[in-house]
């Protein structure tokens, strides 16, 4: 178990919305080695976003335990909540959610401002990440001034750029047309042949046959939990 | 996260709602403005009460028709019905005290024109009606050739001494003693330079002609002129008996009865200090009130403009508590953020406070002092500004839960 990065052991999550209870994590138990690639997938309120919040550290269980690399982390208090999401976890999201009056840089940057990183370091780091998108020539440029895919590849370098133990990315495709999204695809293919651990949330077949493992929730249980037998792989 | 980053954002906030943002600004500039004016008003009185002291010497009081303060309030009434101080109650108030023989009397009025053989200096020379004592009360002394003499004054001799500014304007070339200069229609012969005295604050000393008392008042004064008389007691020991000689001499020359207040103004050194820490007092007050209370104003336009900053970036906040920004991260942020917004307003009227200030002292004979206290005080005052006012939007920008957040349209 020592490749473990995420293992959950019976987690639950309850809400309350008034005086009803809402269950949307019934009983959900999970392990994922390091350099896996896991599609999430499920319909709405099947517990997916839960769950992603959850594995994201965003949020912690009602009951069951989340051991991340080994320290249970289902308890800790929101700031160290957000060290470790700081540390641990590079966030990809649909809608990219960049600080839309800074460039790039400052962009890519701003995970390492918060693990107090020096101006020069972080510099570097960032302009090497963006690099690695294929970003290296916009270094400057405001969100508003680079096309969709252009920002999804700022937001991966900014989920990059603390090397996390895994990768989580959520429809990072849900708002590209489908050429932008296969570049977008390519691009999470060769960070995973990089040993990256990345987690796909989508809601999209065809997304997800890029991973190399599918999850399916349905109403707050883990329906299937198969090996892609035939993944889609870009070389 | 650097507090420049900080700065930088809040400056990018303001300027992306310029409208809003120039509203709290403006807010928070009068406040400020109010505040540091006040401020500055009082160390300015202070500063010119020092200098008409200094002017002064210390054992010299003065007898005037009214009050130096001149800001008499519901006793402006009163004074205005005083009767003016003339020539002839002067020569009586001189014949009538024995303790001291250095009275002098003195009117003055301001924006001349002074005209010589080769020029004519702007219309900004000050003209004085003095006599021979007004060198010893008001320390001032003769660089070249010789004083106005009581002489002069008896034979009606149309001389005059005059500053070392007019003499740069009017006699650029020549020595002008025995020369001849002329105001509006009269022509006097300069006997003396005065001694330079400099610019205190701001105020030339210098810029002025000295004219023998009589025939100032009978060329330049209006009937409304009342002369100011100076009496220089020799010692502070001598003080008080030559103070209460003098108020009989002039009640006599009244004819003021025993139960009748007098109807001149007595003004020693202390009392002339006393009536200007009175005005003092109340324009600081007053200014420090409007201040405070148009900063109340706009601290709480600060909290709505902020909580409305803070509800626009609800996905800005999510987004930087997904990437690890701890929770007192982001209520620093909004914090000096805010800070910022106020100190900006700060700057702005401070500027324009020092700005009109400036501007006003120029305009009358006022110095305008600017003092580092007052810069940093308003300082101080806008950080405190801006921790109180933004805190309350800055902790609920902290509080956000990240999932909410981000979702948040």
């Amino acid at each position: 178990m020592s490749n473990s990065v995420i293992d959950i052991k019976s987690i639950k999550k309850v809400y309350k919305m008034g005086q009803e209870e809402v269950h949307a994590l019934r009983e959900v138990s999970l392990n994922i080695q390091q350099n896996e690639y896991v599609a999430l997938m499920g319909p709405s309120g099947s517990g997916k976003s839960t769950l992603m919040n959850i594995l994201g550290c965003l949020d912690t269980p009602s009951s069951g335990n989340y051991f991340f690399r080994g320290k249970d982390v289902s308890k800790l208090k929101d700031n160290k909540l957000a060290e470790i999401r700081n540390r641990e976890i590079g966030f990809v999201f649909q809608t990219f959610n960049l600080l839309a009056r800074s460039s790039s840089l400052k962009n890519v940057e701003l995970p390492l401002v918060y693990s107090g990183l020096k101006k020069k370091e972080r510099d570097e780091k960032a302009k090497n990440k963006l690099t690695e998108v294929g970003l290296g020539d916009r270094l400057d440029h405001k969100p508003n001034e680079l096309s969709g895919g252009q920002r999804q590849r700022v937001a991966i370098a900014r989920a990059l750029v603390t090397n996390p133990s895994i990768i989580l990315a959520d429809e990072p495709t849900g708002n590209l047309d489908s050429k932008t999204g296969v570049e977008i695809m390519k691009l999470f293919n060769d960070l995973w042949k990089n040993g990256n651990t990345i987690i796909l949330v989508t809601h999209e077949e065809e997304i997800a046959q890029h991973a190399k493992r599918i999850i399916r929730l349905k109403d707050g249980l883990i329906e299937t939990d198969e090996i892609n037998s035939n993944p889609i792989i870009y070389n | 996260m650097s507090i420049f980053e900080a700065i930088w954002q809040a400056i990018s906030t303001i300027l992306s709602n310029k409208l809003r943002s120039g509203l709290t600004l403006l807010s928070v500039a009068l406040g400020v403005f109010a505040i540091f004016i006040a401020g500055s008003l009082s160390d300015s009185i202070d500063s010119t009460v020092e200098n008409q002291l200094n002017d002064l010497g210390e054992n010299v009081f003065m007898i005037k028709r009214m009050p130096s303060g001149g800001f008499g309030g519901r006793n402006w009434r009163k004074y205005r019905s005083r009767p003016r101080i003339n020539l002839k109650e002067l020569d009586l108030l001189k014949r009538e005290v024995k303790s001291t023989k250095l009275i002098s009397g003195f009117a003055s009025d301001g924006g001349n024109v002074v005209q010589s053989i080769y020029t004519e200096s702007p219309s900004d020379v000050t003209i004085s009606g003095i006599d021979e004592n007004y060198f010893m009360n008001y320390s001032r002394s003769i660089a070249e050739g010789r004083p106005i003499s009581a002489g002069d004054l008896a034979s009606n001799n149309q001389v005059a001494v005059i500053g070392p500014d007019v003499i740069k304007r009017v006699f650029p070339f020549s020595n002008p003693i025995g020369e001849k200069i002329r105001i509006q229609s009269q022509e006097f012969e300069i006997i003396g330079i005065l001694e330079e005295k400099g610019a205190v604050l701001g105020n030339s000393q210098d810029n002025m002609v000295l004219l023998p008392l009589n025939l100032y008042i009978k060329y330049y004064s209006n009937r409304w002129e009342s002369i100011d008389i100076s009496v220089n007691a020799l010692s502070q020991d001598k003080l008080q008996n030559t103070l209460g000689e003098t108020i009989g001499a002039m009640r006599l020359i009244r004819n003021l009865s025993p139960v009748e207040d007098i109807n001149f103004e007595i003004e020693t050194n202390e009392a002339l200090t006393e009536q200007f820490s009175g005005l003092r007092q109340t324009i600081t007050i007053f200014g420090l009130l409007v201040g405070i209370f148009t900063l109340i104003a706009a601290g709480i336009g600060i909290t709505n403009i902020m909580l409305i900053t803070v509800k626009e970036r609800t996905r800005e906040i999510g987004v930087r508590k997904a990437l690890g920004a701890k929770s007192r991260w982001v209520l620093y942020q909004f914090i000096i953020e805010t800070i910022t917004i106020c100190q900006i307003g700060g700057l702005i009227g401070v500027l324009v406070a020092i700005t009109l200030g400036k501007i006003f002292a120029s305009q009358v004979d006022f110095t305008f002092v600017i003092s580092g206290f007052w810069i940093i005080f308003a300082v101080i005052v806008t950080t405190l500004l801006g921790i109180v006012s933004g805190y309350y939007p800055s902790w609920k920008a902290s509080k956000l839960n990240p999932i909410d957040a981000l979702r948040y349209e």
